[in-house]
């Protein structure tokens, strides 16, 4: 990104330079600082006009070349912007490719980014990706995450980001891994607080209505109780345990209603019917059902499970 | 009409009719409305007994007959024929409203198909002379009890004529005739006399039973969501609805506030009467959604939602059948689609919060046994390939139900075959013990010895004993299975009914 100095302008090194280079850097970077658009070449020239174009084009090609500026071109006048500090310094000691995948992985912020789609964005070949990957990684520049999406997948992202909830799934996760016993018991625990409330109600003299708004407890109340049992190393969100009181409700236990004050209020339900008694004879449950028939091995006249029930 | 339902169909008509009424029914039932003559060639049984076989389906009502231009055809009425199942349980009910001498009436007609009152009644009075000589019971007696069952509508009358009148008759009488006790007296003692009713038939009003068992269970679900107060408010309004709403309705006609305080207030449920605003409420803002209200004039004005309340008892249902058969994991995720109506496999797992590979496993398991059907959608353009597709999963619960009423249908006929394999492999053993007894009781007319009739017991061996007392608990406790099956059977036909 060498600026050429123009040919209209003359080679006059010597004439004039009373400013060292490092003062006329120290000068425009100043400037640059006053201006976040970016400052084209004629602010240089209005605020340092003793400045000979040559020895400018020099000190903004070396401040290019260390990554303090960036160049744009905006209604073809050339700008030179600012770089961001924290840019600057992952910069220092990159290489070009180095610099566009880590913008890349930059962009994806804390989703992360799959390797492939960083082949995919950046055309490299995918040996110097790796190798590139890989020096970005030591450098501390980024660091691989596993997503819980897909247990093979690594996902890129800046080092010092929190990887996101869907790549770690939350407080659910441990290592990649879903912590189905802990739902579980979260899942049984929710549930008996709310049976005991449901519980509370027997000896309720207040009539039907205040009986059933005992049994109704808000998420807030559930998260507390479940807070002080102290059966989560984890911290719990309230809207962690609203999760929780889904699987609750899909489990066919408990309601959900929409109080008032626009929050949602939940309650343990008895179910509308006892067990069909369809399931309670052995044909209901049957896993070979659909082999059976009046003739052959699985027929209801020598069937194994109903001589077990019947026993 | 399936494979199932003509087994369970034919194997109840050889239980209860035997081998030709059963070949009869089974023809009927592969080949739709036939006459009399295809029934003969398809058959190859001799006329006579076709036409026997024939006259009782229709006196049963499990086959009507229709005049048509290729003359008179018989149609085959399977739901008709799986009401045997039931009959146990409208005894039952008419024991609870009207007491025993009206279950054994009932007993009769059911027996017979269709009666005149007059037969009935002697026919139960000889029966309670032979049960219980200590209880005394007259004709009189028995006759109120007659009209209790008319005027509860669980008899009614049969307009089977000997004549082929078209059509129904327009308005049947339901009043019983005025019977003449001392013809019916006299053939008590074995005269002839005419008791007044000739030809006036009556038969068992099954819709009637139909209704009170669909009604026991609303109310019992209401029992159990909220409590017994709920449930007696629930068979009140029930009791409203028939007085203004046509018994199979979707919805009840809207019953006003005022009536159903009167209701209430006459039956003797004090918490009920207190807070019947507020039971009213609850039941109308419950998730089931049995109760609407659906005006605010003179009180409030409420109606029943029959069809949804269906529907929500056949979710229930089915809910609780996939538990049982996979687990409340694979319920949960059932429940989930329900909830979610169209949903992709990636949102079920997260929402139901089950370890990916279990809940892909429980999905895939669900649909391949189709409780879940899978909705392919394609971009419009998009190439064809999978990964480019959404598939959503989704609940479609007519299927579901039938599937379900298929299942009933082999349950409650493996369950029969299973009772007939074990009555019929241990025959010897029940024949002997009821020639025991029939020794025993004439012994004892003629007043035989302590001795001899000891010596009679000891004729069955002690491992015979043990063995019958097997058998015989083997038959009861699948005659009970079959009993609660058709209890799932009859909610599931309920659901179908209404939608």
């Amino acid at each position: 990104m060498e600026i050429d100095p123009g040919p209209s302008e003359e080679h006059n090194v010597n004439a004039s330079t009373e400013d060292s280079p490092e003062i006329i850097e120290q000068k425009i970077i100043a400037l640059a600082h006053t201006k976040t658009k970016g400052i084209s070449d004629k602010d240089i020239l209005s605020e340092m006009p003793d400045v000979q174009p040559v020895q400018r084009a020099l000190v903004i090609n070396k401040l290019l070349s260390q990554g303090l500026l960036d160049l744009y071109k905006q209604d073809k006048i050339l700008l030179y912007r600012l770089k961001d500090p924290n840019k600057v310094k992952t910069a220092k000691g990159a290489d070009n490719e180095e610099k566009i995948v880590y913008t890349i992985i930059e962009e994806a912020g804390n989703k992360g980014i799959w390797i492939r789609d960083i082949r995919f964005k950046s055309n490299l070949m995918p040996t110097q990706l790796n190798k590139i990957l890989k020096s970005l990684e030591t450098k501390k520049f980024i660091k691989a995450v596993k997503s819980v999406a897909a247990s093979k997948k690594k996902v890129y992202m800046l080092y010092n980001l929190e990887p996101d909830r869907s790549v770690t799934g939350g407080a659910w996760y441990q290592d990649q891994d879903f912590e189905a016993e802990f739902v579980d018991v979260l899942n049984q625990q929710c549930y008996r607080f709310l049976e005991q409330k449901r519980k509370e109600t027997k000896d309720c003299r207040g009539g039907p209505i205040a009986a059933r708004n005992i049994t109704f407890a808000t998420s807030r109340e559930v998260w507390k109780f479940i807070s002080d049992l102290g059966i989560s190393k984890v911290k719990l969100s309230v809207d962690d345990l609203e999760m929780i009181l889904n699987t609750l409700i899909y489990d066919g236990k408990v309601e959900k209603t929409l109080s008032n004050d626009g929050t949602y209020l939940y309650r343990a339900v008895e179910p509308l019917l006892e067990p069909p008694g369809l399931i309670k004879a052995p044909c209901g449950v049957c896993p070979v059902r659909k082999n059976c028939s009046d003739f052959g091995d699985v027929s209801p006249i020598n069937c194994q499970y109903i001589t077990e029930w019947l026993a | 009409m399936s494979l199932f339902c003509e087994k369970l169909c034919s194997v109840l008509l050889l239980e209860h009719f035997g081998p030709i009424v059963q070949s009869v029914g089974d023809d009927l039932f592969k080949h739709g409305a036939k006459s009399l003559g295809f029934i003969r060639a398809t058959t190859g049984l001799p006329l006579p007994k076709v036409k026997e076989a024939l006259c009782v389906l229709l006196q049963y009502g499990f086959a009507i007959h229709r005049q048509t231009e290729k003359g008179i055809q018989y149609h085959f009425l399977p739901d008709k024929v799986i009401t045997i199942l039931r009959y146990p349980r409208y005894m039952f009910f008419a024991k609870k409203f009207c007491g025993d001498e009206a279950e054994m009436m009932l007993e009769e007609v059911l027996k017979r198909g269709y009666e005149t009152a007059s037969q009935i009644i002697i026919k139960t009075f000889h029966r309670l002379e032979q049960h219980r000589s200590e209880h005394q019971s007259s004709l009189s007696m028995l006759k109120d009890k007659f009209e209790l069952l008319v005027k509860n509508q669980f008899l009614t009358r049969s307009i089977c004529t000997e004549t082929m009148d078209e059509g129904p008759a327009e308005k049947i009488e339901c009043n019983v005739p005025d019977l003449n006790m001392q013809a019916m007296a006299q053939i008590m003692q074995g005269n002839t006399d005419d008791p007044g009713d000739n030809k006036i038939y009556w038969r068992v009003n099954l819709d009637r039973f139909e209704q009170d068992l669909r009604d026991q269970i609303m109310v019992s679900a209401i029992t159990k969501r909220v409590d017994e107060n709920a449930g007696e408010l629930m068979r009140q309004l029930l009791f409203l609805m028939y007085l203004r709403t046509a018994s199979w309705a979707d919805t009840s006609n809207p019953i006003p506030y005022s009536e159903i305080k009167e209701a209430v207030r006459k039956i003797n449920y004090p918490l009920l009467v207190q807070y019947l605003d507020q039971y009213l409420r609850l039941l109308e803002e419950d998730s089931s959604q049995f109760l609407k209200r659906v005006g605010d004039s003179g009180g409030g004005q409420f109606s029943i939602n029959t069809k949804e309340a269906f529907s929500q008892l056949a979710w229930t249902t089915v809910e609780n059948i996939v538990m049982e058969r996979f687990g409340s994991k694979a319920a949960r995720i059932f429940r989930l689609v329900r909830s979610r109506k169209y949903v992709e496999q990636e949102q079920i797992q997260q929402l139901a919060m089950i370890p990916a590979k279990e809940a892909k496993h429980l999905t895939y398991t669900l649909l391949q046994e189709n409780y879940l059907q899978m909705q392919e959608l394609k971009k419009a353009g998009a190439s064809a390939a999978p990964t480019k597709t959404f598939f959503l999963f989704y609940i479609d619960l007519n299927q579901v139900v039938r599937m379900e009423i298929e299942h009933c249908y082999h349950a409650l006929y493996n369950t029969i075959q299973r009772r007939e394999q074990e009555s019929a492999s241990n025959k010897r053993m029940i024949d002997k013990q009821l020639r025991i007894q029939t020794l025993t009781s004439n012994l004892k007319e003629h007043g035989a010895t302590e001795e001899q009739l000891a010596e009679i017991v000891e004729m069955m061996t002690p491992s015979e004993k043990l063995q019958l007392e097997k058998v015989q608990n083997t038959i009861k406790k699948l005659g009970g299975s079959e009993l609660q099956i058709d209890e799932t059977l009859f909610l599931l036909t309920m659901y179908l009914h209404y939608h």
